[in-house]
């Protein structure tokens, strides 16, 4: 062992040279400004985006080198020295300086050998009754005694039993440990079995004695790094991200493709930033300004795409994936939810106006506990919280079943900002990631003391607790004589409802009246408040959250909200930290919540956004499991690169539309999506992004793009719903909501109801507005095919698009040039114009035989033509 | 060539020289694209190859169809406690067949093949409400969306006609939870049932919209062009050749799909026995037929939905039990007529028939002469018949009021894991991985009900 004060000395030099690094760097201020100010003193390019200043990737690189430069004599003394210390100490991290020589043999020998050789069996799944995980119980020991007798390593169990000492057990079953490693535990008994005392745990429960060190170093929990990318030569390094893929091929022996042509990648960038296709006229002006400066005519391009109104709608359908929004509360009786919109709209012009991540999540979490500096502003962030608002409602009285709907929220709260499942540990610890049951319910009760508003259900029809714009008060005054007058025509409904209701209950014998009589009554009376309803002033409400009775939640045992467990206080989860309310706090710790998952310190909250807009541009994420960042989910094919990223958008002041323009920027991004068989042979899946992946339509490029072909898009913004009135709402799971409301609007703006699917939406992948969608599948089946073929929808766009040809192309070159370029974004060949020549012939010949009632046989011919582009490989996907 | 193959296969199968099903399979060898319904090989040797989920929406009761409760009749109308009285059931129960099963005379026909059936009186659901029971019964979850079981089996073992989905349900309305009652949830979308409402067009989209048959075909024939175009480069994109292959499927499915409506090909002994006009698509009938047509072409899950959620259309009877003469004759004889009819096909002995719904009724009611009966989930009856059944007996009780299980309970999760046991598949072992857990269609509950199983 190596003497105390040798270590000391090697401490010290350590910590001096990292103290000078920090010095360095805490000099420039903040992490962005430190960039700022490296790459001015570098002349690097800046460009002006928005109110921000930031650099651009390129300027980015030479930042990340100059760092590389300056801090690389320092790094290597500092790499020297720690490579010595690890020799000297043989142990991966050292713990504090002072420790003693029994914490470091135990946490350097001990624990990680229990870890790597016992743990799987005989932790949480204590086979033979055994646990090894606290001293506790390895004196208990299991079925077959205790498993050590302190002080002599012969006498014990465990040691008898992995060192082939025991007559009957031998273990480790599989393979037996090295001789050292006995060594190491005989030495440990020997010396008294020191254990260290557990970290105090605030939600130690019989079952759960704090996390692990072995579930803390899990990678996603780690701090978020600050990766320098690589060094690689040519065109791939030129940027950071390439710099981090290219070494990726180069690992691999990957080759990768070349840059796409540009009349692909406009139409690659269209669809990806805004969903829509480009135009015609917009393919042939970035092919000629490509032609003179690529590199300008592209950063114009982004530009453009990213400042137009239809990228919000494009991005924010990403969102509502994940938020599983709709327009309706999903109970038996799907009540309507007329104000849902807002939130939906919410979501679009936060992403438009590229409001900070970190302020988009807090707003969504605790928009109505944050300041604002304008009534507007306030109003805005109360829409905001429509997020929790939005939680499913579930059965026949989801009142009753109100442990459902939060955790609908909990789950989604996981999955959507963390990528963590937290709902799985509502009746156990979760299985897999260190999430006990006591931190669900320390989140549980900051969801349970937060009002959500009642949307009606079948048992108490009656709207409740949505927030009013001008404040309660004001619309308790202004609202207080309607309400009177319709409070008296409620209690007169419920109880010729009840009456009506009777009947399943007695037998009623009046003559002249029977249940239809009583339903006539009650429709007449249901008519009569539709009267007084409709005199209501119009305030402006939303579907929005408040603070509600504040206080700590009981665990639920097995999630039995009748079987109450230890309350816990509320707080957040602890392998994120572990915080908790402060105890004079009189809020439900919403606010609290929101900070600690939008907090720069969070492991998860910037990786999980970053990768999900990764997923969207490629098609797969750096970590495939886009939701799930814990031990079941996917390792990240580039740690490294998903750092750099999400670093750089906490450097960028959380601005997705700066970490969009980094990625699009990439030569990765811009590869083609050419087949390049070696390395189709040693990557298949393309993991390693040797290439772009070709990509599906989606369901809501699709129908946007057919209502572009025929100009038939309705570009204005979706407001609400034509809902019947608010106040007269009286659904059962007999005679639930059924909503049919339809628009040419962009698809987003469609009507999404729970109970009910969207046929369209659901043939194609879409969301169903009950379930978090981190990624959607890509299905192909016939019924798709048939929709293409026979659906009215189709052949109504298909019509519509072939007259726009007609009209607006004499010679049929024209016609056929007109539909090539809408629908496949380029030019004809003259063999395709002359084959198509004699497709048309062939199809006005079959026209000819049909009675003429649905056009001319010209009409009919082109309008085949199209309907086959429609359903063809080339328009559905994009290269 | 290729195309002049495919060309060719279209034209035999369109002049009906090829049986749809084989048009898939000669189509299928071109492409090399896994295909997530293709047929899957079972856990262990399936004694069913596919199932009819016969579903009574609304809650039909135990008391006054399967489970005769003279005790309960005796004591008809008298008070048990505060607001709540006995109510016996106002129809007649007779003995049918060798095993003189009582039968209600609701069911006369059903009755008479009860030596084919298996009726549980122990069944039990998680939940009392027609909308958390109702998708308990088929996902196994009351409240959270979870996959339906012909999804499942969907998912578990493919289609064998690549014409017709593996999942089709026949449901003239909307049952309670609507669309979740077929819906595939997490798994893909591919498994999720295919609704087919009678009338004109059962399958959305299957009739052709193009003016003429002849038209058509040169619609496909530019679409093939286009589709070979395209594939110039990118001709090892296996996403690309599974589409090209799904308008082949679907061109198929065009043409299969009107022959599985089309019961003017069935004999008019065949129709007698349903008691079906070929053109009246309204009844119960027409849905058995169906059905029978068919699993006879592969389908895997076929459910039938009796009812849909207004009361006046389904079982659900608070104070009406009165409609049940005229619900139960709507199922009775079509149920009784599929059973003889896959008998007479010899398909009955590796079809799988389910008749169940979300719960029972109450043996007691708030006040006396009440003709309805509440919600009732914590016991009602079930039956099952076909393959791997033994028919002519019954499994399990209610007590002697039918208010509670007697003895071997089965829940919904035994009956779930018992029909993928029929169909060889392990319930603990037809998982599916979704957010970074194991899901199965049981949860973690279920058991194989043994004592069944012929």
């Amino acid at each position: 062992m190596v003497k105390q004060h040798n270590l000391h000395a090697q401490y010290r030099i350590v910590w001096l040279i990292v103290t000078v690094r920090l010095v360095v760097v805490s000099y420039s201020g903040s992490a962005r400004k430190r960039c700022q100010n490296l790459a001015f003193f570098c002349h690097a390019k800046y460009e002006m985006h928005g109110s921000h200043y930031v650099p651009t990737p390129h300027a980015t690189l030479i930042i990340m080198k100059l760092r590389t430069a300056i801090l690389s004599p320092v790094c290597g003394i500092l790499l020297a020295r720690f490579l010595t210390l690890l020799v000297l100490v043989g142990s991966p991290w050292p713990t504090a300086a002072q420790a003693s020589e029994n914490d470091e043999f135990f946490e350097s020998r001990v624990r990680p050998l229990l870890a790597k050789r016992c743990y799987e069996c005989h932790r949480r799944r204590a086979e033979g009754g055994l646990r090894l995980d606290s001293l506790k119980r390895i004196k208990e020991g299991g079925q077959s005694g205790p498993a050590i007798v302190v002080g002599d390593a012969d006498k014990s169990l465990l040691w008898q039993a992995v060192s082939g000492n025991h007559n009957d057990i031998e273990m480790p079953p599989d393979s037996p440990l090295k001789a050292n490693e006995i060594k190491v535990l005989k030495q440990w008994i020997s010396d008294g079995a020191y254990w260290p005392a557990p970290k105090p745990s605030a939600r130690a429960t019989p079952d759960f004695h704090g996390i692990t060190d072995e579930e803390r170093s899990f990678w996603s929990f780690q701090p978020i790094g600050d990766p320098v990318p690589p060094h690689v030569d040519g065109p791939w390094g030129q940027h950071p991200i390439d710099a981090f893929i290219a070494t990726g091929h180069k690992q691999r022996g990957l080759t990768a493709a070349a840059l796409v042509e540009p009349g692909n990648l406009v139409r690659r960038l269209s669809y990806d930033l805004t969903g829509l296709p480009p135009t015609p006229d917009e393919i042939v002006a970035f092919e000629h300004a490509s032609s003179r400066d690529p590199e300008a005519a592209y950063t114009e391009l982004v530009e453009r795409l990213l400042a137009s109104r239809h990228y919000g709608e494009r991005w924010a359908q990403h969102w509502l994936d994940l938020v599983r929004y709709a327009d309706t509360a999903g109970d038996a009786s799907d009540f309507p939810i007329p104000e849902a919109h807002k939130y939906r709209n919410y979501v679009i012009d936060a992403l438009n106006n590229d409001k900070p991540y970190d302020q988009f999540v807090r707003e969504q979490l605790a928009g109505d506990l944050m300041p604002a500096e304008s009534e507007a502003e306030t109003w805005e962030r109360m829409i905001a919280t429509g997020y929790i608002a939005i939680s499913r409602r579930i059965g026949v009285s989801p009142q009753s079943q109100r442990h459902i709907t939060i955790e609908d929220t909990l789950n989604n709260v996981g999955k959507t900002f963390l990528g963590l499942s937290v709902g799985c540990a509502r009746c156990h610890d979760h299985k897999f990631d260190p999430i006990p049951t006591a931190d669900y319910y320390a989140l549980y009760g900051i969801f349970e003391s937060t009002v959500y508003p009642h949307p009606g259900d079948e048992k108490k029809p009656y709207r409740k607790d949505f927030v009013y714009r001008i404040g309660k008060k004001a619309s308790d005054v202004k609202l207080g004589p309607y309400r009177e007058q319709l409070d008296t025509w409620r209690k007169e409904e419920r109880t010729a409802f009840e009456r009506y209701r009777a009947f399943q209950t007695m037998p009623i014998n009046i003559p002249g009246y029977n249940r239809e009589v009583a339903w006539r009554e009650l429709t007449e009376i249901r008519d009569g408040l539709r009267q007084v309803a409709r005199t209501f002033p119009k305030l402006e409400t939303a579907f929005a959250v408040g603070e509600g009775n504040v206080g700590d939640s009981h665990i639920q045992e097995q999630g039995d909200p009748k079987s109450r467990g230890p309350v816990v206080r509320r707080g957040f989860l602890q392998v994120l930290g572990g915080q908790t309310i402060a105890d004079d706090s009189e809020q439900s710790g919403r606010f609290e919540l929101a900070n600690w998952i939008a907090d720069e310190n969070n492991p998860l909250t910037a990786r999980v956004i970053a990768n999900r807009l990764w997923h969207h541009h490629f098609g797969r994420g750096l970590v495939a499991s886009t939701s799930d960042f814990g031990v079941r989910g996917d390792r990240p094919t580039h740690p490294q690169l998903l750092d750099f990223l999400a670093r750089y958008l906490i450097d960028s002041g959380w601005s997705l539309k700066q970490l969009h323009r980094l990625i699009v920027s990439s030569r990765t991004y811009r590869q083609s999506s050419a087949d390049l068989p070696a390395s189709a042979a040693s990557d298949p899946d393309n993991h390693f992004l040797w290439r772009v992946n070709r990509r599906r339509l989606d369901a809501e490029q699709l129908r946007d793009s057919m209502l572009v072909f025929s100009d038939q898009l309705d570009r204005s913004v979706g407001q609400a719903h034509a809902f019947p009135h608010r106040l007269t709402y009286f659904y059962r799971q007999h005679e639930p909501f059924i909503g049919d409301f339809q628009n040419h609007r962009r698809t987003i703006y469609l009507f999404r109801q729970r109970i009910r699917k969207n046929r369209f939406l659901d043939l194609f992948d879409g969301p169903d507005g009950n379930l978090h969608l981190g990624a959607r599948y890509v299905t192909t089946t016939p019924l798709q095919s048939l929709y293409f073929m026979n659906s009215p929808f189709i052949e109504e766009q298909s019509r519509a698009i072939a007259n726009r040809l007609l009209a607006s192309n004499d010679t049929f070159d024209d016609r056929v040039g007109w539909a090539y370029r809408q629908l496949f974004g380029r030019d004809p060949s003259p063999a395709e114009i002359s084959a198509l020549e004699n497709h048309l012939s062939h199809a006005s010949r079959a026209a000819t035989v049909s009675d003429g009632k649905d056009g001319t046989a010209e009409q009919l011919a082109w309008t085949g033509m199209i309907r086959a582009m429609l359903c063809s490989n080339e328009f559905l996907f994009v290269d | 060539m290729a195309t002049t193959r495919r060309q060719m296969i279209r034209s035999l199968a369109g002049s009906g020289l090829l049986l749809p099903g084989l048009l898939s399979e000669l189509m299928a060898s071109e492409s090399a694209a896994p295909d997530p319904l293709a047929p899957r090989p079972t856990h262990f040797a399936p004694k069913a190859k596919r199932v009819i989920f016969l579903f009574m929406t609304g809650g039909v009761s135990h008391i006054d169809t399967f489970d005769p409760k003279p005790v309960l009749d005796a004591r008809h109308d008298t008070r048990r406690r505060e607001r709540q009285y006995y109510k016996g059931s106002g129809w007649k129960y007779s003995r049918y067949g060798q095993s003189g099963i009582e039968v209600s005379d609701l069911f006369p026909k059903i009755g008479s093949m009860i030596d084919d059936i298996c009726v549980i009186r122990s069944m039990t659901n998680i939940n009392g409400d027609h909308f958390g029971a109702t998708i308990g019964v088929h996902t196994g979850s009351a409240t959270f969306n979870r996959p339906s079981i012909g999804s499942w089996v969907s998912y578990g073992l493919g289609t064998e006609n690549a014409n017709l989905p593996a999942f089709m349900v026949i449901s003239p309305g909307l049952p309670y939870a609507g669309g979740q009652v077929w819906g595939s949830d997490f798994l893909p979308a591919v498994h999720q049932g295919t609704r087919v409402i009678p009338g004109p067009e059962p399958i959305a989209n299957m009739l052709r919209r193009a003016p003429t048959a002849e038209f058509q075909r040169t619609e496909l024939d530019m679409l093939s062009y286009f589709n070979q175009q395209h594939l110039r480069g990118r001709g090892n994109d296996s996403q690309l050749s599974a589409r090209i292959k799904s308008f082949e499927t679907a061109a198929g499915m065009q043409m299969a799909a009107p022959d599985v409506f089309d019961l003017r090909k069935e004999s008019k002994s065949t129709l007698d026995s349903y008691g079906l006009d070929p053109d009246d698509t309204s009844g119960f009938a027409w849905q058995c037929l169906v059905a029978r047509r068919m699993v006879e072409r592969g389908v895997r899950f076929v459910e039938l939905i009796d009812g849909d959620s207004s009361v006046d259309n389904n079982w659900d009877a608070h104070a009406e039990l009165t409609k049940y003469d005229k619900l139960a004759k709507n199922v009775d004889g079509a149920i009784a007529a599929l059973i003889q009819d896959l008998k007479q096909r010899g398909m009955f002995d590796d079809t799988l028939l389910v008749f169940t719904t979300e719960f029972g009724r109450s043996p007691y009611v708030q006040n006396p002469g009440t003709n309805g009966r509440g919600h009732h989930a914590r016991v009602f009856s079930t039956w099952l018949a076909g393959a791997g059944i033994r028919g002519g007996m019954v499994y399990g009780s209610s007590d002697e009021l039918g208010d509670r299980v007697a003895e071997n309970e089965v829940s919904v999760h035994d009956l779930q894991a018992t029909i993928l046991h029929l169909l060889g598949m392990d319930h603990e072992r037809l998982t599916y991985r979704h957010a970074g857990r194991d899901f199965r269609l049981t949860d973690v509950h279920g058991h194989v009900v043994p004592n069944i199983l012929s």
